[in-house]
């Protein structure tokens, strides 16, 4: 069973039935939908569909992002071929920040921290890759501030990369901000 | 100098923008100067104007200079 992940002062917690309708209204918001690879609307029996068959994959997992108890996102690993995640040398992750309130704020880099943490520092993972859309220049500022690098262009995305040596460098100090102990 | 005016200071010289643009409305990623990068450099000229230290939820928290200021004063500095 997926372990629920913990650090910067977030949980990322595996998609469970009661996070269903909250995902499903965020996946089908605009701000969402316009940063996706396909932005059609997610209906409730194709999201139960998926729900059912994300149970038995290996190959993906799917978290739900919490701050102070308050559901504020989602986050996933892909693998590509098939390949088992505990398995793949190269995993995709994928996140967004549905609240609004927390969207243009420091608390979202949190969730990629925590989950980069655990490809490179328990899955062992010896790079990630990310296909952004070449519009989204929040998402590509914000993944070269972790230390992503463009590696490739393909159409209407770019190609980014982030090998462990180049995450530490650059998030030392986030790091070291988003992980202080409460007074 | 009082300590609203240490704190705009301390905003201008992070963010590396005009005294006139500190408002108190001033609000994190409005403003091209105000990121993440940013945020990190003001969150430690903060720390060292006030001396203080500010733990995680703070940092999260200080999205805007008022924030700032209602933050601050938790930590005793008196505005």
């Amino acid at each position: 069973m997926l372990a629920e992940l913990n650090g910067y002062g977030i949980q990322l917690k595996p998609v469970a039935e009661p996070h269903l309708a909250q995902l499903r209204q965020w996946r089908n918001s605009p701000y969402v939908r316009e940063q996706m690879v396909s932005s059609d609307i997610i209906s409730v029996a194709q999201q139960n569909a998926w729900f059912a068959s994300i149970q038995a994959r290996t190959d993906q997992q799917h978290f739900v992002i919490e701050y102070r108890g308050e559901c504020i996102g989602a986050a996933n690993l892909k693998s590509e071929g098939g390949i088992s995640i505990a398995k793949a040398k190269t995993l995709e992750p994928g996140l967004y920040i549905g609240s609004e309130r927390y969207r243009s704020n420091i608390l979202a880099f949190a969730p990629s921290l925590l989950l980069i943490d655990y490809c490179f520092e328990q899955l062992q993972v010896a790079r990630l890759q990310a296909k952004v859309k070449s519009s989204n220049t929040a998402a590509l500022n914000y993944n070269h501030k972790l230390g992503y690098r463009e590696v490739d262009k393909e159409s209407n995305y770019v190609i980014i990369v982030l090998e462990k040596a180049q995450y530490e460098s650059s998030t030392a100090t986030l790091k070291n901000l988003l992980s202080r102990q409460g007074k | 100098m009082n300590n609203t005016e240490l704190l705009y200071k301390a905003f201008s010289s992070a963010l590396n923008i005009e005294l006139d643009q500190v408002t108190p409305d001033l609000t994190y990623n409005t403003i091209a100067e105000w990121d993440s990068t940013a945020h990190m450099v003001l969150i430690a000229e903060i720390e060292g104007v006030f001396d203080v230290m500010l733990d995680t939820d703070d940092i999260i928290d200080m999205s805007s200079v008022a924030k700032a200021q209602e933050i601050l004063t938790k930590y005793d500095v008196g505005f």
